[in-house]
């Protein structure tokens, strides 16, 4: 499932949710907010949405996963607003039998996730200037 | 003429000055009605990089627009 949240990302919670007894293996990534990008000293940071199609696209992402690698669960959680340096921005959670399809799989929902569902970063700059920020890798 | 709303996010929001407009409009198709909307903005963001959907769905340049339908400019985007 995939989800955005206004309020800090509970990744305990969702850990919970992704365990399986099948499964020997869970992987998950922590996307966190740095305190530079590309040169400039980032002060904090906005993330803005379009929440019905983000969600629709991410769970399309997480059904394609599913579908693709032999994984038993996966999430991730999205946040959107005001986040500041250390913040969790992003969390994606797998669950499998072994450990090559759960790295594969959070891998590639991760990749997919930002490069498709319609989520889009504002940095805010130590020199007060602020802007919206291109596709990183 | 048909009545539509047309959404922009991220740095089209800058482009156009608005996250909504309420447009009356002639043009059937999303890409004639890109083409209606330049003269509103500012600056001309690469359409390449835009992404276009119609009522919470993704679609195609092409698609014909219909009365009462919302239709989101996207740029690309930038999440994670």
């Amino acid at each position: 499932m995939f989800d955005l949240s206004e309020k800090k990302i509970n990744d305990s919670q969702l850990k919970a949710q992704t365990l399986d007894p099948s499964s020997g293996g869970f992987v998950c990534f922590e996307g966190w907010v740095r305190d530079n990008n590309q040169g400039k000293d980032v002060h904090k940071l906005a993330y803005e949405a379009y929440p019905k199609l983000a969600i629709k696209e991410g769970n399309k992402i997480i059904a394609e996963a599913i579908e693709k690698y032999d994984i038993k669960k996966a999430l991730c959680t999205h946040r959107v607003g005001l986040l500041e340096i250390g913040d969790m921005a992003v969390w994606v959670g797998v669950s499998a039998a072994h450990r090559d399809a759960a790295f594969k799989a959070c891998r590639y929902i991760l990749d997919e996730v930002k490069s498709r569902v319609p989520i889009w970063k504002n940095e805010s700059w130590t020199d007060g200037e602020s802007g919206w920020v291109e596709q990183e890798s | 003429m048909i009545k539509i709303q047309v959404l922009f996010f991220g740095k089209l929001k800058e482009s156009w000055g608005t996250n909504k407009l309420e447009v009356e409009t002639g043009s059937h198709n999303i890409e004639d009605l890109y083409l209606e909307l330049l003269n509103k903005a500012a600056n001309i963001p690469h359409k390449e990089s835009i992404k276009v959907a119609i009522n919470d769905e993704f679609v195609n340049w092409d698609t014909t627009i219909n009365s009462g339908d919302t239709i989101a400019f996207l740029p690309p985007a930038s999440g994670g």
